[in-house]
């Protein structure tokens, strides 16, 4: 049995004793989700997991059970799934409290097909024996408010004041002080439990921050997102703001979640050829695009990341790629060998990123296993094309489950039991948007607003 | 906009000419059931005239939810979702009460009228229900092999299986609650919640007959 006494990840603190542990990880929804044990509760249970009820992936963002379609074997009457911790990822987070992220398991040994962190896993695996390591960064959008999260769900989520004042867009340095304030204790948190951050500034929005985490292996930086979304929140309740990460938290601008992705062989970025993308980008390429329908439901799993998909606002529409070319789905930056990368601009900020990025992995997997060649690389722009000149993105939560339906790629990488639930789910979010008080008709309906802003 | 062409009249039924109901693509739940009831009127020849009505425009608005779709006659009977036109009339209905009007409609009364007749289908009996429902729903990925409807009829219980193998779905209330489910007239989680069934199986039996009662009510 492992002993409680190893030293957590983050900054030493000194000896203060450890006298709680919180237990992380994200369900199918990106909800960051545990328990806070004693540390003998914690101790006794470190190898054999411990019991959650299989609601936490069962349960709507309203609180209703999902229904609608057949359950794997494992949803019973609220039967256990298990927590395993992994304890790489123990870590101080405040002085006596502990925090360590794991993933689901079921009673036999096997992970939950659903679990969002044993999909990372499944992917990274499945790439390693390609030969691959990834490379991965995201970039973390949010929008924070001067209200407090009391004063915001007051009013229902709508209405608020966009911390830093609403003059300007994107990288303005003339912001107040509680602006930078949030921000400079932010980024203070993050370095305090040992998240390594590179960038951080004003985005397009009112209110909109950007932050870079450091690049990483695919599972390192989806757990330091899960724990910097967390750490944002946090702060911003200690100082009495309000922060989201919903796609779209006003009618106004949207928010992104873009995953850039290497991919290394021996150590050297397969990515990266003299003149343009490599034989291995191309695959990669191809593998995305062929996936990109599919990996739209998963990417843009709510209803309101759909509001998002408007030529000439930012976000992808197309299913496309170009060399730096951001008007694209699929960006690829080339010529050299330390950046070369490909940037995946679908995803929303209310994407889980432990699953947007099983997708793209897959779609990688998928490009490289079956040497898929992309078209050529669109180099006009990718907005506002002509009817029939190129494929658009599914934009409702509908069209994009009916094309992950019928993607047999995503089907046999992720599995039938992933795919079947996270088909079933979505549509019973788009039952539950249409019959339970959405407005379809709505800029951003107050159904919306409710339901995604302060979760997941 | 996907058509269908309703098919012929049931034996017994008023004659039916065909007409095309039409809902635009990737519609939404209101679109797809005002569509599957006037296509259930068509098929039993109810409201055949209002169905060929040379023209009209019709908004249905739910009275607890902003749900709302547009109901275009002339050259069969188109329905899209919202009211993005000045509709000839607009009725107000409770969406779990199968269209009834919570007020007096706006506008033209007689096409009103004309719209809530069409939207009223007559509902079958609970058998013909129930074997309407099964062929529709058998196909459902993890529905029961077998679904069992139970009613208190006149002469003490009755009961009807459909299908069969292991596993068993149960189904027990009165005729006129059994077969506002099993016709799609009723919204199956809204009639749990009323005490007016009672069921028994398993939970994802009920989360696979929630799909199967979509299907039927909203033909997803």
């Amino acid at each position: 049995m492992s002993e409680l006494t190893m030293p957590a990840n983050g900054v030493d603190r000194g000896e203060e004793a450890v006298r709680a542990v919180r237990l992380e990880a994200t369900n199918h929804e990106g909800s960051f989700l545990g328990k806070t044990l004693t540390p003998k509760k914690f101790a006794s249970g470190m190898d054999s997991g411990f019991a959650f009820a299989d609601l936490l992936f069962g349960l709507d963002l309203g609180n209703a059970p999902v229904l609608g379609f057949a359950f794997p074997d494992w949803r019973g009457h609220l039967n256990d799934v298990y927590f395993r911790p992994d304890m790489s990822t123990l870590v101080e987070w405040e002085p006596g409290r502990q925090a360590v992220i794991g993933d689901y398991w079921l009673k036999d040994g096997r992970p939950v097909p659903i679990c969002p962190r044993n999909l990372t896993k499944k992917m990274t695996s499945r790439l390693a024996s390609l030969g691959f390591t990834a490379t991965v960064a995201v970039e973390i959008e949010a929008t924070v408010f001067e209200e407090s999260i009391h004063e915001a769900r007051a009013r229902g989520y709508r209405d608020l004041t966009p911390l830093g004042g609403s003059a300007g867009t994107a990288y303005h340095l003339a912001k107040s002080k509680d602006w930078t304030g949030y921000m400079n204790a932010v980024a203070d948190r993050l370095s305090a439990v040992g998240i390594e951050w590179e960038a951080w500034s004003d985005e397009d929005a009112a209110g909109q921050i950007e932050i870079n985490l450091a690049p990483g292996d695919p599972l390192a930086v989806c757990d330091a997102w899960a724990r910097t979304r967390q750490i944002m929140r946090e702060v911003a309740f200690d100082l009495g703001r309000t922060v989201t990460f919903m796609a779209k938290p006003t009618a106004g601008y949207g928010q992104a979640s873009h995953i850039n992705l290497s991919l290394q062989r021996n150590g050297v970025n397969a990515f990266y050829a003299e003149e343009g993308p490599s034989e291995t980008m191309r695959h990669a390429v191809g593998g995305l695009l062929a996936t990109i329908e599919g990996n739209t439901s998963i990417v843009l799993p709510q209803i309101t990341s759909y509001r998002r998909l408007v030529d000439l606002s930012g976000p992808p529409v197309t299913v496309s790629w170009g060399i730096s070319n951001k008007t694209t789905a699929i960006r690829a930056v080339c010529g050299h060998p330390s950046y070369s990368r490909l940037e995946y601009r679908v995803p929303g900020a209310d994407a889980n990123l432990y699953l947007a990025l099983a997708g793209v992995l897959a779609g990688v997997i998928a490009g490289l296993e079956r040497e898929i060649e992309p078209p050529e690389p669109v180099a006009e722009m990718a907005w506002c094309m002509p009817p029939g000149e190129i494929t658009r993105l599914p934009n409702t939560i509908t069209k994009a489950a009916a094309a992950l339906e019928a993607d047999p790629i995503l089907r046999d990488l992720l599995g039938s039991e992933f795919v079947d639930y996270w088909i079933g789910s979505r549509r019973w979010e788009w039952m539950q948007f249409h019959t339970a008080g959405g407005d379809p008709s709505a800029d951003l309906s107050a159904w919306e607003s409710a339901r995604y802003f302060e979760l997941p | 906009m996907t058509e269908t062409t309703t098919a012929p009249a049931a034996p017994g039924a008023p004659a039916a000419t065909e007409v095309d109901v039409r809902i635009e693509d990737d519609a939404t739940p209101l679109v797809r059931l005002i569509g599957r009831t006037l296509r259930d009127s068509a098929r039993a020849g109810h409201a055949h005239l209002v169905l060929r009505r040379p023209a009209g425009t019709v908004a249905i608005r739910s009275h607890d939810t902003p749900q709302a779709a547009t109901i275009t006659f002339g050259d069969g009977v188109s329905v899209s979702s919202g009211v993005l036109v000045e509709p000839d009339a607009t009725i107000t209905v409770d969406l779990n009460a199968r269209f009834a009007p919570v007020a007096a409609p706006s506008g033209d009364a007689e096409l009103a009228a004309d719209a809530l007749l069409a939207l009223s289908p007559p509902v079958p009996d609970w058998q013909t229900a129930a074997a309407h429902f099964w062929s529709a729903a058998r196909s459902v990925p993890g529905i029961p092999d077998v679904l069992i409807a139970v009613t208190e009829g006149p002469d003490g219980l009755e009961q009807l299986v459909l299908g069969e193998g292991a596993t068993h779905y149960l189904i027990a209330g009165a005729p006129e609650a059994l077969a506002g489910v099993f016709s799609g007239a009723d919204d199956l989680l809204a009639v749990l919640s009323t005490g007016a069934l009672g069921i028994q199986g398993t939970m994802s039996q009920l989360s696979v007959m929630v799909g199967a009662s979509w299907k039927v009510r909203f033909d997803v």
